[in-house]
């Protein structure tokens, strides 16, 4: 009995539903979003203030524009501008297409919540999102001056966006088991919605990788008609096919 | 009002029933404000492809769709919910009725915003992809609306069962308003239309007579075509 070791405490579950510290900064809010997302969710239910709110949608906003800098390093000249106003651009367009579905399928899931704090938490996992593309922010900017592949870097930051994507819709998946959600597959499926709506916001402004003459494009395409003629030109190019 | 909404969103059968119980002229008009706003938005983005115009056309539409055939099966859905025992009065009937048309429409009210968004990113009328932008918009909204029409009965559905308290009852009673309400709906969406517009088509509010044919001649020369 004397020479049993001492029992490993409990580490606190992430999900774990309860209130922020008292004296709460944007580094609590950071390190809550990070380490104890339950949190973030308890204060947007429970203790609701618009300033948490709008603080996870500048810090939003802010983390994809910074790594909207790296994304356009890649060609550098007005893409190191163009790239970070487009990707805030759409994701702000991205969350105002798609609030209002997350709001119906929450309902729809069983959770009886206000509109204020389910638009917290697509703020905070858009947060959440973000926070993780400022951290592979130094791993695409290497692999940006080391090619002049767009399609190389364009697969790439999608990939990078994609995890970030999956951390940040672990949030919204929390949400619903956290606010005694009956069913969290409508949920699922609004998730499934808003990569495709993200997917097509990213082709609706390109391009954000490469360089172009315009703004914004002038011909309307689908993601996947824009991403098979994408790889077909690629491929015709690297064969030698002529056109 | 709010929370009656978000009640029926939810699926609380209980709450809901609890409201049926005092039918009252506030949840009524409720009810039918929420149909008229949420499937007139979403009616604007079923027409938006073919004409701005035909956006407001169907704006107008939709909602006049439901709500005729909401009316024109009042009667005999109130009689078969009493005949198959349900529990339901007349007007219990039609609250019930009119509170899964309102669910559907704050669900398509929801998804208006997206289905704008793809009208906006479809190939355009007039432009070498027109056929695959008409196909993606009529897929889009036949999946949406579908998706939408089978939350609002598995709602209805939930609440028939608190009501009759019995399942078969309740199974019972949906099929029997549904095969009424999809009969006549069919129908009057046929003497209403267009409602997304045919390329091929002029930009109308009701086509020419729109009164002669009907829906189900029309379904049965087209697998005549097909087959024959």
């Amino acid at each position: 009995m004397q020479n049993q070791p001492p029992p490993i405490p409990s580490k606190p579950d992430q999900f774990v539903f309860e209130p922020m510290p008292e004296r709460s900064s944007v580094v609590f809010v950071i390190e809550a979003l990070l380490k104890y997302p339950g949190r973030v969710i308890h204060e947007l239910q429970n203790n609701w203030r618009a300033a948490l709110a709008f603080w996870l949608f500048i810090l939003g906003l802010f983390g994809m524009t910074v790594y909207g800098v790296v994304v356009g390093s890649l060609t550098g000249g007005d893409q190191m501008w163009i790239a970070p106003a487009k990707i805030a651009i759409g994701t702000t367009l991205s969350i105002l297409i798609c609030l209002p579905s997350l709001y119906v399928f929450s309902c729809l899931g069983g959770i009886d919540t206000r509109l204020r704090t389910v638009s917290g938490v697509l703020f905070a996992a858009v947060a959440l999102a973000s926070l993780l593309l400022i951290g592979f922010a130094p791993v695409a900017w290497i692999f940006s001056q080391s090619t002049d592949s767009v399609a190389f870097m364009a697969a790439l930051h999608l990939g990078l966006w994609g995890i970030g994507m999956m951390f940040g819709l672990r949030l919204i998946d929390a949400m619903g088991r956290l606010l005694s959600g009956s069913s969290r597959t409508h949920l699922k499926l609004w998730g499934f919605i808003f990569v495709a709506v993200c997917l097509q916001m990213m082709t609706t402004l390109r391009p954000i990788v490469g360089r172009s003459d315009h703004f914004l494009p002038s011909e309307k395409e689908f993601f996947l008609a824009h991403w098979f003629e994408t790889i077909t030109a690629r491929e015709t190019k690297r064969i030698g096919v002529p056109n | 009002m709010f929370d009656d909404f978000k009640a029926s969103l939810r699926g609380d059968a209980e709450e809901i029933a609890s409201r049926l119980r005092t039918p009252s002229i506030r949840l009524f008009a409720g009810y039918c404000g929420v149909i008229l706003l949420g499937s007139a938005v979403y009616g604007s983005t079923l027409g938006i492809w073919r004409a701005p115009l035909q956006s407001l056309y169907t704006a107008i539409k939709f909602p006049l769709l439901i709500f005729f055939t909401c009316a024109g099966n009042a009667a005999v859905n109130g009689m078969l919910a009493q005949l198959l025992g349900s529990g339901l009065t007349f007007k219990q009937t039609s609250l019930a009725i009119l509170m899964s048309f309102a669910i559907a429409a704050i669900i398509l009210a929801g998804f208006s915003p997206i289905t704008f968004f793809i009208w906006y990113n479809a190939p355009p009328l007039g432009s070498t992809n027109e056929i695959l932008g008409h196909s993606t918009m009529l897929l889009s909204h036949v999946a949406v609306i579908a998706f939408a029409g089978v939350m609002a009965n598995q709602r209805l559905f939930g609440l028939l069962g608190k009501i009759s308290g019995q399942k078969a009852i309740a199974r019972t009673v949906l099929f029997s308003w549904l095969a009424g309400n999809l009969f006549l709906g069919a129908q009057l969406a046929w003497n209403l239309r267009p409602f997304i517009g045919s390329p091929a088509l002029s930009v109308q509010f009701l086509r020419d007579d729109p009164l002669r044919g009907n829906f189900y001649e029309a379904v049965w020369r087209a697998l005549q075509h097909l087959f024959l």
